[in-house]
């Protein structure tokens, strides 16, 4: 009766009673890791490696997001970086290809033995009955209606109208440029005009002179514009069977008309007289 | 029966939780002490033997896989249990600003028992040392025990379709939904 009315009371007095010893008897005997110890543990270890597998997880995944929204900010920023950088290197390759192209300019000018003015291309005129050029340099820088003009391939036409500070140049490939060539392997000479788009043609050489397809054709010097030697083109297509006393001489000229940036501009012949100096003609 | 069985495991569950959660939040400075909010909870909302027997448990576990002395912590939420207990009589669980004092209480009183073991058994003191530690725990076990016993209000509440109520007051052995 006792018991069982008093069995609650019991049961928490005998739990207490039993910590008290556990908690005395470690604290005596230190009895380091006991049995059900172990076992709590062997029971606890892949608890706990879920957990920390878990956890490791979120700190990952936690990791990479704030790793993504620097990225983002990284992204941003290089982006712009390389829109500087590639602008920066437009002009860097710009100057490239300038300084390329003045080099040649450069060692056209070595090579003969001219008073050169260099000009840049401003504006392009290839309508369908006039092909000019017009250049950023006039009478001001002492240009001349007639004087050659040419690039490191070779000549491109000559200066018709010359204003103070810009000029138009007469392009080879107009209909109204006649320039007096020779072919460079036959000494044959002719006269050059142009054709338009299909380049050049060379008229006034007589169906029994040997001329061939890749001659090369060059001015004579036999006018008082141009100087003799100066490339002009290559022949590309010869035609005997035409009616007539000459032959039909198709040259396509060196120089690429669509692509003209500088020029030269031959405003007189150098000469080296006898005391070494150099005179302008 | 069911309770029995799963007590161990769901022990040793939420003590390497709050271990672990622990070190992950706090880097080992403060216990994260989940398993004295559930005593306490068990002091206001479980049967005496249940609530013992879990005291009993949660208290081993924690002693064996924290490392401190076997049945320091057994003994120190048996008594908290049963203050608990005691004091459901007086405080209403539904009162959640009393359950985050008594809460603070009982971890203060936690901390003043660690204390005063280490004191007289081991002659260490660590008052200068852990008082702001405590404080800090007795804080968070505050807050954790509003959440919990809000939290477990709402299971109650989805389980039995009210809030339960103490055995003690339905005058029988058992947890009971009656009102």
């Amino acid at each position: 009766m006792f018991f069982k009315n008093y069995r609650t009371v019991i049961f928490v007095s005998v739990t207490v009673v039993a910590a008290l010893i556990l908690l005395s008897y470690s604290l005596k005997y230190d009895s380091g890791t006991g049995v059900v110890k172990k076992l709590v543990m062997e029971a606890a270890a892949p608890v706990q490696i879920f957990f920390n597998a878990s956890i490791e997880h979120v700190e990952k995944a936690w990791t990479r997001y704030i790793q993504l929204v620097g990225l983002e900010e990284d992204n941003r920023v290089l982006n712009h970086k390389m829109a500087e950088l590639q602008a920066e290197l437009i002009l860097y390759k710009e100057g490239y290809l300038e300084a390329q192209r003045l080099k040649k300019l450069l060692s056209l000018q070595e090579e003969y033995q001219h008073n050169f003015i260099a000009a840049r291309v401003i504006g392009k005129e290839q309508a369908a009955l006039s092909k000019t050029l017009w250049i950023n340099k006039g009478s001001a820088h002492g240009l001349k209606p007639g004087m050659p003009v040419l690039v490191p391939l070779g000549l491109i036409g000559r200066v018709t109208d010359v204003s103070w500070h810009s000029s138009k140049v007469l392009l080879l490939i107009d209909e109204n440029s006649n320039v007096d060539v020779l072919i460079q392997r036959t000494r044959v000479q002719g006269i050059v005009r142009g054709a338009g788009s299909r380049g050049c043609m060379v008229r006034y050489i007589s169906k029994i002179q040997d001329v061939k397809e890749g001659d090369v054709v060059v001015t004579s010097g036999l006018s008082n514009i141009f100087p003799k030697g100066l490339l002009v083109g290559k022949v590309s297509h010869v035609n005997r069977m035409d009616v007539g006393l000459f032959l039909q001489i198709r040259v396509a000229p060196f120089a690429d008309f669509a692509s003209l940036e500088e020029v030269l501009i031959l405003a007189a012949e150098q000469q080296i007289n006898s005391t070494g100096t150099k005179a302008i003609k | 029966m069911i309770f029995y069985l799963l007590l161990p495991f769901v022990s040793i569950i939420l003590v390497v939780l709050q271990i672990t959660l622990a070190d992950v939040l706090f880097s080992g400075l403060l216990t994260l002490e989940l398993s004295l909010v559930v005593v306490i909870y068990a002091g206001f909302r479980l049967d005496v033997v249940k609530g013992i027997i879990l005291a009993f448990m949660m208290g081993f576990v924690f002693d064996c896989l924290s490392g401190s002395t076997l049945g320091l912590f057994t003994l120190i939420y048996l008594l908290i249990y049963i203050i608990s207990f005691f004091v459901s009589w007086r405080i209403v669980s539904e009162k959640l600003y009393l359950v985050a004092g008594f809460s603070l209480i009982c971890s203060l009183l936690e901390s003043l028992m660690l204390l005063l073991l280490y004191r007289f058994v081991f002659e260490f003191d660590m008052l200068s040392n852990m008082l702001l530690v405590f404080v800090l725990q007795a804080v968070l076990i505050s807050i954790l025990s509003v959440g919990f016993f809000y939290a477990m209000r709402k299971v109650e509440g989805l389980l039995y379709g009210k809030t339960m109520q103490p055995p003690r007051r339905t005058g029988t052995g058992g947890i009971s939904a009656e009102a």
